[in-house]
C-alpha cells in the first residue's frame, strides 16, 4: 500500500471514532453539534500527557477519554432541557467554546499550536477504531441498546415501562465524548502537531455527515461514510477546481436515495442473507 | 510492394512508439501544494495560474535538460491534514523530485515531518511562523524571512517617519503567524525602541472572518496611539482599516509581510502602511515587472481572479521555488529516472542546503542553517492606492 493511502486510512480511522461519538448519543434521539470539541480535549489531555509528562500513549488516551467523559456527563445533564434543534446549538456553543478556550491557552500553545508528541502508526489507529466499532456493534445487540433506542423512540414511555432516561441520555454523552477523545488523542499523535483550528466547527459537522452519509440507525453506517468522506474528494481530483462542488452533488444523490444513509438494518440483514447462502 | 509497404508500417509504428517512449521516460516531475479551496484560496489560485505559467515557459524553451517539465499541483484547501496527504501522495504516488508547499505554516508544521519521514525537499511559499522549518532538517525550507528579522527593519522606519512614541495592538487571535507577530514579535522590537505599547497587558483581538470589529477599534481609538499595529492577513486587516477609516481613527499602521497585497491600499488610501515584502506587484526591476506582465492577464484568464488582484510575494515565492527546484536538476546531474528517485531528491536536498547567489526577485538568495530563506527584503509603505520602498535590508544582515 502506498503511504498516500496509508494516510487516508489513517484519517478514515480517526474519522469513523468521531462518526461512532455521534452515533452513540444520536442513538438516544439527541444531536450533538459539539463533538470536535471533546475531540479537542482528548487531543489536547493527550498531547499534555505524552509530551510534558511522559507518559505512554495507550494510558494517556485512557486518561483522555475518561477526561471528556467526565466533561461530556457535565454537558449531557443542562442538554436535558434541551431538544431537537437548541440542543444542536447549544452542543455547537460548547464546541465552539472549547476551541475558544484552546486558542488563548498559552500553556498548550495557544494559537501557535502544540507539538512534541510521540507519532502513532496506522496500524495502532486501527486498533483503536475497530475495537471501538466492535464494541459498538456488540453493544448493538444488548438490553442497554434496546433501552438507549426505546428512549429515541419514545422518551416517555420508556420512562413509563422503568427504563432511567436521564441514565441513558447522560451516559450516552459521556460515552461518546470519550470516544471522541480517544479520535483527538490520536489525530494528535498522527500528525504530531495540534492547534485549536484543527477541532473547529466543520469538524463537527464531518462527524454528523459521515453518520448521516454512512448510516443513522448502525454502528457500521460510521465506517462507511467515513471512508466515503475521506476518499470521495480524492477519486474526483481529477475534475480539479470542480471535485468539491461534484462532491456536494454526489452527497445529495446519495441523500435523496438513501435518506437513511447507505447502510441500514435490512440491507445488512439483506448482506448477511446472501452470504449465508452462499454459505 | 505490398511487403514493402508492411516493412515500412512496422518501422514507422516502431519509431513512433519509440518516440512515445522516450517521451514519456524524460519527465521530470515537481509537485506542489497549494490552498485552492478554502480560507486562502486566492492565493492557491493565483500560485496555481504561476506555476502553470512557469511549466509552460520551461516547455517552451525545450523543457529541463530535453526532459518535459510536468508540475502536479494538489489542492489542500488549507487543511494541514490534507495538505500532509497531499505531500504523501506527490512523494510515493506521483514520484515528485520536489515539493513547492504548502503555503500555511499550520500546514507546514503537519506536512513538513512527513517531508522529512520521506525524504522529499518541500519549500513553503509563504509560512513565516518562526521556528517551523528549523524544527523539521534537513529537508523542510522556508522561501521567506523570519518576521522577526523584518519587524527590527520596520519599526524604525515607522518610528522615524510618523515620530510615533506609542502604538495599540489588535490582531487576528485564530491565525498563528498573525498573533506572533502582533503579540511577541512586534512589542520586543517596540521595546528595543524605546516605543510604547499602549495596550501590551491586554491587546485588542478578533477572530478570523470577523466582520465587525468595531468594538474592537473604538477600544483602540480611546488608548489615543500614534500608530496601530495590525497583526492579520490582508483580507482580515481590510475589515479593520476600513473600521478605523469609519471612526476618524488615521494612525499610521505598521504589521508583517501577511499585509502585503494590493486590495489592502483600496481599503482606506489616506491611512499610511507600512509592511515588510520581499516582492510587490508595483516593483520597478526588469525581471519583476516582466512576471507581473505575464502573470497578471492569467490571473484573470485561467485562475478567474477579479480584475484588481494583481500577483502576488506568494505567487514570487513559488515561482522562485521552482525555479530553485529546476537549476538543481540542470547543475546537479539528476536524471528523473524512477532508478534515480532518491539520489535525485537528495541532490536537490543538498543544492537547496548549500545554496547562494540565486537569482530571485528581490536579489540574490540562499537558505540559512534554519532553513529559511537569506534574501533581500524592503521596507515599504503604501499610501494612496501604491506600495513604494522606503527601506532595503538583508535578512542575513549584511548584503544580499
Amino acid at each position: 500500500m502506498s503511504t498516500y493511502y496509508a494516510g487516508l486510512l489513517a484519517d478514515i480511522g480517526i474519522l469513523v471514532l468521531g462518526a461512532l461519538s455521534v452515533y452513540i448519543i444520536l442513538v438516544t434521539n439527541q444531536l450533538s453539534l459539539g463533538n470536535a470539541g471533546f475531540m479537542a480535549i482528548g487531543s489536547y489531555v493527550a498531547s499534555f500527557l505524552t509530551a510534558e509528562q511522559h507518559w505512554a500513549v495507550t494510558p494517556a488516551l485512557i486518561v483522555a477519554a475518561l477526561t471528556a467523559c467526565v466533561i461530556g456527563v457535565i454537558v449531557g445533564f443542562p442538554a436535558l432541557r434541551l431538544k431537537g434543534i437548541y440542543l444542536a446549538i447549544a452542543t455547537l456553543g460548547f464546541g465552539e467554546m472549547v476551541r475558544s478556550f484552546f486558542l488563548v491557552f498559552t500553556p498548550m500553545g495557544g494559537s501557535g499550536g502544540y507539538r512534541g508528541m510521540p507519532h502513532v502508526s496506522l496500524g495502532y489507529i486501527w486498533i483503536w477504531a475497530a475495537g471501538i466499532l466492535l464494541l459498538v456493534t456488540l453493544l448493538e445487540r444488548s438490553r442497554l441498546w434496546l433501552e438507549m433506542r426505546a428512549v429515541h423512540d419514545d422518551e416517555r414511555a420508556a420512562g413509563l415501562v422503568g427504563i432511567n432516561t436521564t441514565l441513558t441520555k447522560v451516559g450516552a454523552f459521556g460515552f461518546g465524548a470519550a470516544v471522541a477523545a480517544i479520535a483527538g488523542g490520536l489525530f494528535a499523535h498522527h500528525y504530531i502537531y495540534i492547534e485549536p483550528g484543527n477541532f473547529d466547527f466543520q469538524r463537527s459537522i464531518d462527524f454528523v455527515l459521515a453518520v448521516i452519509l454512512g448510516g443513522s440507525t448502525v454502528g457500521a453506517g460510521a465506517l462507511v461514510g467515513a471512508a466515503l468522506l475521506v476518499l470521495l474528494p480524492e477519486w474526483l481530483r481529477f475534475l480539479a477546481d470542480w471535485r468539491l462542488a461534484a462532491f456536494g452533488v454526489m452527497l445529495i444523490l446519495v441523500l435523496l436515495t438513501r435518506p437513511q444513509g447507505i447502510l441500514d438494518r435490512p440491507l445488512l440483514a439483506l448482506l448477511r442473507l446472501r452470504r449465508n447462502r452462499a454459505a | 510492394m505490398r511487403t514493402h509497404l508492411f516493412g515500412g508500417a512496422i518501422v514507422a509504428v516502431t519509431l513512433i512508439a519509440g518516440l512515445h517512449m522516450a517521451q514519456a521516460q524524460n519527465i521530470i516531475t515537481l509537485g506542489a501544494i497549494v490552498p485552492s479551496s478554502g480560507p486562502f484560496a486566492e492565493w492557491g489560485r493565483s500560485n496555481t495560474a504561476t506555476l502553470e505559467m512557469l511549466e509552460k515557459q520551461i516547455n517552451d524553451a525545450g523543457g529541463i535538460n530535453g526532459a518535459k517539465l510536468k508540475i502536479v499541483i494538489l489542492d489542500d484547501g488549507a487543511k494541514p491534514a490534507q495538505a500532509a496527504n497531499d505531500l504523501r501522495k506527490l512523494a510515493g504516488d506521483d514520484h515528485a523530485l520536489a515539493v513547492a508547499g504548502p503555503l500555511t505554516s499550520s500546514a507546514c508544521e503537519v506536512t513538513f515531518p512527513v517531508a522529512n519521514q520521506m525524504q522529499i525537499v518541500s519549500t513553503s511559499q509563504a509560512s513565516s511562523k518562526p521556528g517551523v522549518a528549523k524544527a523539521n532538517r534537513p529537508w523542510a525550507f522556508r522561501d521567506t524571512v523570519d518576521e522577526g528579522i523584518l519587524a527590527r527593519a520596520s519599526v524604525p522606519y515607522f518610528k522615524k517617519t510618523f515620530g510615533a512614541k506609542s502604538v495599540a495592538i489588535i490582531y487576528d487571535a485564530k491565525d498563528a503567524v498573525s498573533t506572533a507577530i502582533a503579540t511577541k514579535i512586534m512589542p520586543k522590537v517596540f521595546a528595543d525602541n524605546g516605543i510604547e505599547v499602549l495596550n501590551a497587558s491586554a491587546p485588542v483581538s478578533f477572530n478570523t472572518g470577523d466582520l465587525d470589529v468595531s468594538a474592537q477599534v473604538t477600544k483602540l481609538k480611546s488608548l489615543n496611539p500614534d500608530g496601530v499595529v495590525i497583526g492579520a492577513d490582508y483580507s482580515q486587516a481590510i475589515t479593520v482599516l476600513r473600521e478605523m477609516k469609519r471612526q476618524g481613527l488615521d494612525k499610521p499602521v505598521i504589521g508583517g509581510t501577511p499585509l502585503i497585497s494590493s486590495a489592502i491600499l483600496a481599503a482606506a488610501p489616506e491611512i499610511p502602511i507600512i509592511a515588510p515584502a520581499t516582492f510587490y506587484a508595483t516593483m520597478k526591476t526588469p525581471k519583476a515587472e516582466k512576471f507581473v506582465a505575464t502573470l497578471q492577464p492569467l490571473l484573470r484568464k485561467t485562475a478567474g481572479l477579479p480584475p484588481d488582484i494583481e500577483p502576488s510575494m506568494y505567487d514570487a515565492n513559488i515561482y522562485e521555488i521552482v525555479s530553485m527546484y529546476i537549476d538543481a536538476i540542470k547543475k546537479s546531474g539528476i536524471t528523473g529516472k524512477a532508478s534515480d528517485l532518491e539520489a535525485d531528491r537528495t541532490k536537490i536536498r543538498d543544492y537547496m542546503t548549500n545554496l547562494k547567489g540565486f537569482e530571485g526577485f528581490s536579489g540574490s538568495i540562499g537558505f540559512n542553517a534554519d532553513g529559511d530563506a537569506s534574501k533581500a527584503f524592503f521596507i515599504v509603505q503604501g499610501q494612496k492606492g501604491a506600495w513604494a520602498t522606503k527601506v532595503t535590508g538583508c535578512s542575513t544582515g549584511g548584503s544580499c
